[in-house]
């Protein structure tokens, strides 16, 4: 039962680890704490339900619409909401991303009603034995496409020279401006990259339960997974996630389902208190 | 002449006299029916404000909300019929997201602020049970709740009156139809449930009438917000059960099927009435949803044999707009619950409150849905409504459900 409760954390954990990159990217790129992002999950989730239910797209050309709208609307919130901001305090940017993922959801329960829809894609439901493990062939499927994500961003921000102007200006706004790059663009990009993880997280949790606004609450487990793993750190990010998903079932298969939120709170906790830049995070030092 | 002149218009005025007398006692009836006027009790000359307490946009929204338009439907059935003894029904409907807090401020803005002649739904049992003393101790009665409680119904209290189908009763039905059609002898049960109040009780019941049959039950409880039901399935894996029940909203119920078909479980299953909707069936394959029934004492649409009251039920769904609700149990639960209240107020004549509504309904009453339901009988001692159910399961060749037998076939697994 151990493996096979392993198993089902990873899986579930890389998708947590997917939505907790978006998060990280966006943070990395913007330093804007985003609290839409599991709205964006949600958004994501409904995206597939208009391609393959009412557009009925073939499921690439699905795949297609629901990276390019996700991508779209993170360039839209980027110029729109975030990008007025640029130079303000923190607060009126949190609350910003919480007031948008209110909006979201609004107009989520608009167009779609409150009911939850059922997602009908062609990944694949059944299941396989490996050495008495039960393979969920969707779990696996989530968990390598999640990691296929990840590692393809990961070659992105450091091999391309899109990337490299991404971490750049992460590092520092002023060298990127002084440099001559130009950081509106690339921090809208960090939006889009940071709007599709979390879109392609909703279409896999969509597709293990419903279309759901409620998504929103377990999209929202990117936040403890990217903390604990290092709000500044992309691979914090991945274990963080996966540790999370890891904790959750672990818990919820020994404990009570109601424990998951207690162990996965509780070790934020206690790095919030230990090692506020997170397992792989790095300390910042100032100097005076 | 004088006299011919004035007998005919002696006789025109005693007959123009009966004419206005008769109008006049007409006149008076209606107007002090229309006259008659208790905002503190949500009634006005021409309407009167009744409550309800629903999800329509939280986690149990999927269910709650067909049946406010269940309710909805029926109100202006009655409405454009003329309303109660004149007046027209006005919904005041809440939202609570399925949230305990907000059922708590929406309770005391129904009862005291935008006062209402009664409630209906309360679809959080957990906000149920917290309230039941205050709704207890209160003016309001709660009649045609969506989701019944321990806490409310016993002991019965002149101020609630259930309107769904007994978790007790489902519990009973479900058990015995599987004991029997699986010839079971000492059944192992698992009761997958959502960790709120109604779970828990829920799944007691199953384990106490398991017990009756010489089994066992155990309860695996499942997040609202669960992500993947792994661990749940695992466990039943291992405890190799004969049936399995579940109580919960449709995201929890349709995770957990499709795990258990995923690694590689077919076992039969029931759920409590509220998951036996349409929109589950189709969230499954046929292969999954195939092995789910459910155990109503509410009749879905599609099942026009039921009774006139059912196929008067679908046609008007179809004419309000709500044609896509109407083999949904739960629009169902919605409607009953609007005969129910409608033939309440109306018992009360021409000047209803809140105290003759409550005098009225602690005597006892009947409903008869002519087919939507199993008989609803309330007495003074039990509350509970609607006791007898039947087992139905889902068609997927003809988009149909399908009952077993009649509601009195299963009255025997009621005790």
């Amino acid at each position: 039962m151990l493996a096979q409760i392993l198993f089902s954390g990873i899986a579930i954990g890389s998708i947590y680890g997917l939505v907790a990159l978006g998060f990280a990217v966006i943070f990395k790129a913007t330093e804007v704490f985003n609290f839409a992002q599991g709205m964006l999950v949600v958004v994501g989730a409904y995206l597939a339900v208009t391609a393959t239910t009412q557009l009925n797209l073939p499921f690439p050309l699905a795949i297609a619409f629901i990276i390019g709208v996700s991508a779209v609307l993170g360039v839209v919130i980027q110029v729109l909401l975030i990008r007025p901001l640029a130079g303000r305090p923190l607060l009126p940017v949190i609350m910003i991303t919480i007031a948008l993922a209110i909006v979201l959801r609004a107009v989520i329960e608009i167009i779609y009603g409150p009911q939850a829809r059922a997602l009908t894609t062609p990944l694949p439901t059944g299941s396989f034995l490996i050495a008495g493990v039960r393979i969920s062939q969707l779990h696996l499927t989530a968990a390598l496409v999640s990691w296929v994500c990840m590692a393809g961003f990961g070659a992105f921000f450091r091999y391309t020279s899109a990337g490299l102007l991404m971490r750049a200006t992460a590092d520092s706004h002023e060298a990127a401006l002084v440099s001559g790059i130009n950081v509106h663009r690339i921090n809208a990009a960090a939006w889009a990259i940071g709007s599709v993880l979390a879109a392609v997280g909703g279409l896999f949790l969509g597709q293990l339960q419903m279309a759901t606004v409620e998504l929103e609450s377990i999209g929202m487990l990117a936040l403890p997974a990217v903390v604990i793993g290092g709000l500044q750190s992309i691979p914090g990010a991945i274990i963080g996630g996966l540790l999370v998903g890891i904790i959750e079932q672990l818990g919820s298969a020994y404990i009570s389902p109601k424990a998951r939120d207690i162990l996965i709170y509780a070790p934020l906790l206690m790095v919030l208190l230990v090692r506020p830049w997170g397992l792989f995070g790095q300390r910042e030092l100032g100097r005076v | 002449m004088h006299i011919r002149t004035v007998m005919p218009v002696t006789r025109n005025s005693r007959k123009f006299l009966k004419h206005l007398a008769a109008a006049c006692v007409m006149g008076s009836v209606a107007l002090s029916a229309q006259a008659f006027d208790s905002p503190s009790d949500g009634v006005r000359s021409d309407s009167i404000d009744w409550g309800v307490l629903m999800d329509l946009s939280g986690t149990a929204a999927g269910q709650q909300v067909p049946w406010v338009r269940g309710i909805q439907a029926y109100m202006r059935k009655v409405n454009e019929a003329g309303g109660v003894n004149g007046r027209k029904i006005n919904l005041l409907i809440e939202d609570d997201r399925y949230d305990a807090s907000r059922v708590r401020i929406n309770f005391e803005k129904l009862a005291n602020q935008t006062p209402v002649l009664g409630m209906s739904g309360f679809g959080s049992t957990s906000a149920q049970v917290a309230l039941m003393p205050t709704i207890r101790r209160g003016k309001v009665p709660v009649v045609g709740t969506f989701a019944i409680t321990r806490a409310g119904v016993e002991p019965a209290t002149p101020m609630y009156y259930n309107g769904y189908c007994g978790f007790k009763q489902m519990a009973q039905v479900g058990t015995g139809f599987f004991v029997e059609r699986l010839k079971l002898k000492a059944p192992k049960v698992v009761t997958v449930h959502m960790d709120v109040a109604g779970g828990k009780e829920y799944a007691d019941y199953v384990a106490t009438e398991v017990a009756k049959y010489g089994g066992t039950s155990t309860a695996l409880p499942i997040a609202v917000g669960a992500a993947d039901a792994t661990s749940q399935v695992q466990a039943i894996i291992a405890m190799k059960p004969d049936f399995v029940t579940v109580y919960g909203v449709p995201t929890p119920t349709i995770l957990l099927m499709r795990t258990m078909h995923q690694y590689g479980l077919t076992i039969p299953t029931f759920s409590i009435t509220q998951l036996g909707t349409p929109n589950i069936y189709s969230a499954l394959t046929p292969e999954i949803g195939g092995n789910l029934y459910s155990m109503s004492c509410l009749t879905p649409g599609d099942i026009t044999d039921a009774g006139p009251g059912v196929k008067e039920m679908a046609t008007l769904a179809d004419k309000y707009g709500y044609g896509e609700y109407k083999s949904n149990v739960n629009y169902v639960g919605g409607w009953v619950v609007g005969q129910m209240v409608t033939e309440s107020i109306a018992r009360i004549g021409a000047e209803p409150t809140r105290a003759k509504l409550v005098e009225s309904m602690d005597k006892g009453f009947e409903v008869d849905t002519k087919g939507v339901s199993s008989p609803i009988k309330f007495t003074r001692d039990d509350h509970r409504g609607m006791l007898s159910l039947r087992p139905y399961s889902y068609d997927y060749a003809t988009k149909s459900y399908k009952a077993y037998g009649q509601y009195s076939d299963f009255e025997k697994y009621i005790k």
